[in-house]
């Protein structure tokens, strides 16, 4: 872009959200340009630069918003949304440059509504400060992500993101009542007052998980919830993976247990082993049920009959409640994989009779074709009829090719083995981290002509291809 | 760039962790996502890659309060507040502080102070001669705030103890602009002297006590006996020195960063509001707590320090509180400036007064 066109749209847009929100500054683009996605955080530790936006803006609320989409569509520039950007996927990277739309400054909390039990807050926020203003009226979001403290509302919304007491309490989707988008256009609009109705398709389903393709999420009615009067933990030892699968489905018919986490072996025998202390050889399997001490009782005595026919090993409470006080310690450096590792999380969701058979296909396809990487898998968000599988691959830094370009193609291929056999097995392309630029060229094949439905949503929302471009296979 | 292994080893762990950025008092008054430690991190790592320039980061290095909220938060025990000194110190000597820090550099070599003040009162000029014991107020303190420091004599007097007070510069306000500098270290050496002289020292501000405690005695100079302006207090409250009366009212405290995380003491606040009233907490207390105010950086991001200072009303009135005690003057003077109609902010020698 030229001196005088790029100083042109930069007054505009300072007009639009204040000269003070809008950056055109080296440490500001800088930032912008690397996410938690493995290939953006090889890049510059290997002294490149990744792409970058050119001007980072951020509008106040949705009527900034609309006038930065409607200068971005008059000038024909890419906007790509940034929440926290601790994304896995690659989603918030301005890969073709243009405008960086950084949401955090609609961190407003608007409204705690204890009778309608709701916060009403800009999708900006911080997801952890929504559930301190929960906390401070005595309520509960919900929605404990091990990035709880570093990814927004909006975020979670666009990647359809999960946390850790999903299976009594559900998704993100599960989560929203009502949201406020602005359409690339600029125009704004509500998805309706509430979302289980008969209105029509759900307006909320459309813009979930799309990533910043087709608008920007503004405004969102999150759901709050009762503090539980009593939350227990039991860790269990099954002898395989087969035997907890089983007893899971029968426990899920009778109650909805808050955490349900199984790891395999390979897990277990590291990760589960240096964090929680279990050291014997199985699939350890950590459960907590919670909610008025009455029914917590019941469902602690269904839970041990159940799982005590499929022999699991009761380990106590102990594992459970050490597991639940360091869930996010796995995630801070030092503790998890980093770089110069090669590492990625393929997970994927599937009903009881295909997940493990993905496990194992997936295992097989991976730790086959690359001697050197290891895959490993826990099974933690759980449903009456699947579950969803978090597995991993790791590769140590000495099989790591030094050139950045070879990395990215060992890279990308891995994934594309990985993702292929989920598929083939029944899989999808992602549960919860969603699609970004990582896993775009995946779509087609999951969707065949399904795709088309996506593709003329964007084509008549955003007709020039301003939104996010070459994410989510758009 | 010069950076210590130690320093290299936190950048390169804090570049690609968002983990504490919800913790962060600039970050959140701001919105802006180069105020986290990752994204401090992530341009220094830029940098010692040859990536960008050390100049790209100068103004994003003095946006840290180095409030240590981040350090307490992280599960590893890693310190951005380590590197964001190195760094600063390395832009100092490179000459590439932004303009609007050199100006208060230069006005501490022409008047004493960065703010320019005209301080009351000469070093040691208002020192009981007599007296052993002696209030130690820092150079911020006594330009900021001075009608606190005035409360805190009146109250020390009302106790029958014969306490002094002695005002100078501990190095503070250098130490936060420069890191470790010969500058830092001369100012620390010339207040160590003076104090030097007197049995007991009770430090008013506890950004100065905890820089006595930690980098006086790194740099080897010498410390006095120290004690915080808190913790004598409530020695005198104990002992029925100072007689107090309980009463109704609630008081939030305002948790010093300085004490619950440099000196290690959440406590000394809340026994003296116990003493007179009763706690009410709000979010973030303790260990935990969210700054409120910084008399330095207010000179040069006046308005992130108000709107650093208006979240914290923001906190206080979720709680249903309306009197927040300050421990530090730091903070003092920003929620002052910001205070909301019906609600109140006082130092903890004004609450003490209050209850006499
Ligand atoms: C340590 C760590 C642990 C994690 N654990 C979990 C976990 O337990 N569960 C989980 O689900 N995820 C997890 N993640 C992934 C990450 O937190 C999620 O993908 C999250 O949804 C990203 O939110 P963000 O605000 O950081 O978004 P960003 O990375 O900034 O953006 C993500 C995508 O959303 C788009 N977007 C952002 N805001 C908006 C908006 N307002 N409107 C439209 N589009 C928008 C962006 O353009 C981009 O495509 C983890 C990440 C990290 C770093
Ligand atoms: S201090 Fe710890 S939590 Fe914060 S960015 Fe660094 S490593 Fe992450
Ligand atoms: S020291 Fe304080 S201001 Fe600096 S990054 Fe950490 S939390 Fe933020």
């Amino acid at each position: 872009m030229n001196d005088f066109l790029f100083t042109q749209i930069l007054t505009e847009l300072e007009d639009a959200v204040g000269r003070e929100n809008c950056s055109v500054k080296e440490i500001d683009k800088a930032t912008h340009s690397a996410d938690f996605f493995w290939l953006s955080r090889m890049w510059v530790d290997r002294g490149r630069r990744m792409p970058e936006a050119d001007f980072i803006v951020a509008p106040k609320n949705a009527e900034e918003t609309s006038k930065v989409l409607k200068i971005a569509n008059y000038y024909k520039i890419p906007v790509t949304a940034w929440g926290g950007g601790a994304g896995s996927q690659g989603g918030a990277l301005p890969v073709c440059g243009g405008i960086i739309l950084d949401t955090k400054r609609m961190n407003e909390i608007y409204e705690v509504n204890t009778e309608g039990m709701y916060i009403e807050c800009g999708t900006g926020a911080i997801y952890k400060h929504i559930e301190w203003a929960a906390n401070e009226r005595g309520y509960a979001t919900m929605h404990y992500p091990s990035s709880l403290t570093c990814s927004t509302v909006g975020g979670f919304l666009a990647h359809r993101g999960i946390g850790v007491v999903s299976t009594k309490y559900g998704k993100i989707d599960d989560m929203v009542l009502k949201m406020e988008v602005v359409l690339p256009n600029g125009d704004i609009i509500n998805t309706s007052a509430t979302p289980k109705h008969a209105a029509g398709p759900d307006l909320n389903q459309i813009f979930i998980g799309s990533e910043g393709t087709l608008g920007i999420i503004t405004k969102a009615q999150i759901r709050i919830f009762e503090q539980p009067e009593e939350r227990r933990f039991r860790g269990f030892l099954f002898r395989d993976m087969t035997s907890a699968f089983n007893a899971s489905r029968e426990v899920l018919q009778k109650f909805k247990p808050s955490v349900m986490r199984l790891y395999d072996e390979a897990e277990t025998a590291s990760l589960i082993k240096k964090i929680v202390g279990v050291a014997k050889p199985g699939a350890f399997m950590n459960v907590a049920y919670e909610g008025p001490r009455e029914l917590v009782e019941v469902e602690e005595k269904i839970l041990l009959s159940i799982f005590a026919k499929y022999g699991a090993e009761d380990l106590g409470s102990e594992y459970g409640e050490k597991w639940w006080r360091e869930k996010i310690t796995f995630f801070y450096p030092g503790h998890m994989m980093d770089i110069p590792q090669m590492f990625g999380t393929m997970d994927t969701i599937a009903p009881y009779d295909k997940i493990e058979k993905i496990y194992w296909a997936m295992k097989e396809a991976i730790e086959t074709k690359y001697p050197f990487a290891k895959f490993i898998a826990h099974f933690s968000h759980w449903y009456e009829w699947g579950a969803m599988m978090y597995d991993r691959f790791i590769i140590d830094g000495e099989y790591v090719p030094k050139d950045p370009v070879e990395a990215m193609k060992l890279h990308n291929e891995i994934w594309t083995l990985g993702i292929r056999t989920a598929l083939a097995n029944g899989g999808v392309v992602n549960d919860h981290h969603g699609v970004g630029i990582k896993l775009g060229r995946m779509m087609k094949e999951q969707y065949g002509p399904a795709m088309q439905v996506f593709e003329a949503l964007k084509k008549s929302l955003d007709p020039n291809g301003i939104m996010n471009p070459f994410k989510l296979g758009l | 760039m010069n950076m210590t292994d130690k320093s290299k080893n936190i950048v390169d762990n804090c570049r690609f962790c968002w983990m504490c950025r919800h913790v962060c008092p600039i970050g959140n008054a701001t919105g802006l996502e180069r105020n986290t430690a990752r994204a401090r991190a992530f341009g220094v790592s830029l940098v010692a890659r040859g990536a960008t320039e050390l100049s790209e980061l100068s103004d994003n290095i003095y946006e840290c309060s180095l409030c240590g909220a981040c350090t307490n938060n992280c599960v590893t025990g890693f310190d951005p507040k380590v590197f964001v000194r190195e760094v600063k110190r390395e832009i100092v000597l490179e000459g590439l502080a932004p303009a609007y820090i050199t100006d208060l550099l230069m006005k501490h070599a022409e008047s004493g102070n960065i703010y320019g003040a005209e301080v009351p009162g000469e070093l040691g000029a208002l020192a009981c001669e007599s007296a052993d014991t002696v209030l130690f107020a820092g150079l911020d303190a006594w330009a900021k705030t001075p009608e606190c420091v005035l409360s805190a004599m009146k109250l020390l007097s009302s106790s029958g103890r014969k306490v002094g007070l002695v005002t100078g510069d501990s190095g503070f306000a250098l130490h936060f602009l420069t890191g470790e500098t010969d500058e830092s270290r001369e100012a620390a050496l010339a207040c160590s002297k003076t104090l030097m002289a007197y049995k007991t020292v009770v430090v008013y501000d506890p950004c100065d006590l905890a820089l006595m405690k930690h980098e006086w005695r790194e740099w080897g100079i010498g410390t006095p006996e120290c004690i915080s302006f808190n913790e004598y207090l409530l020695s005198l409250v104990r002992s029925g020195a100072l007689k107090v009366k309980k009463g109704n009212t609630e008081y939030m405290l305002q948790d010093s960063f300085a004490y619950a995380r440099e000196l290690d003491d959440c406590k000394s606040g809340r026994e003296l509001i116990d003493s007179v009233g009763t706690v009410r907490d709000m979010l973030l207390i303790g260990k935990e707590a969210n700054l409120a105010g910084h008399l330095v950086m207010a000179e040069y991001m006046p308005a992130v320090i108000e709107a650093v200072a208006k979240m914290r009303w923001r906190d206080a009135g979720n709680m249903g509180g309306e009197n927040i005690v300050t421990e530090c003057p730091q903070e003092y003077a920003a929620l002052k400036a910001t205070c909301p109609e019906g609600c109140r902010v006082l130092s903890v020698e004004e609450m003490l007064l209050e209850n006499m």
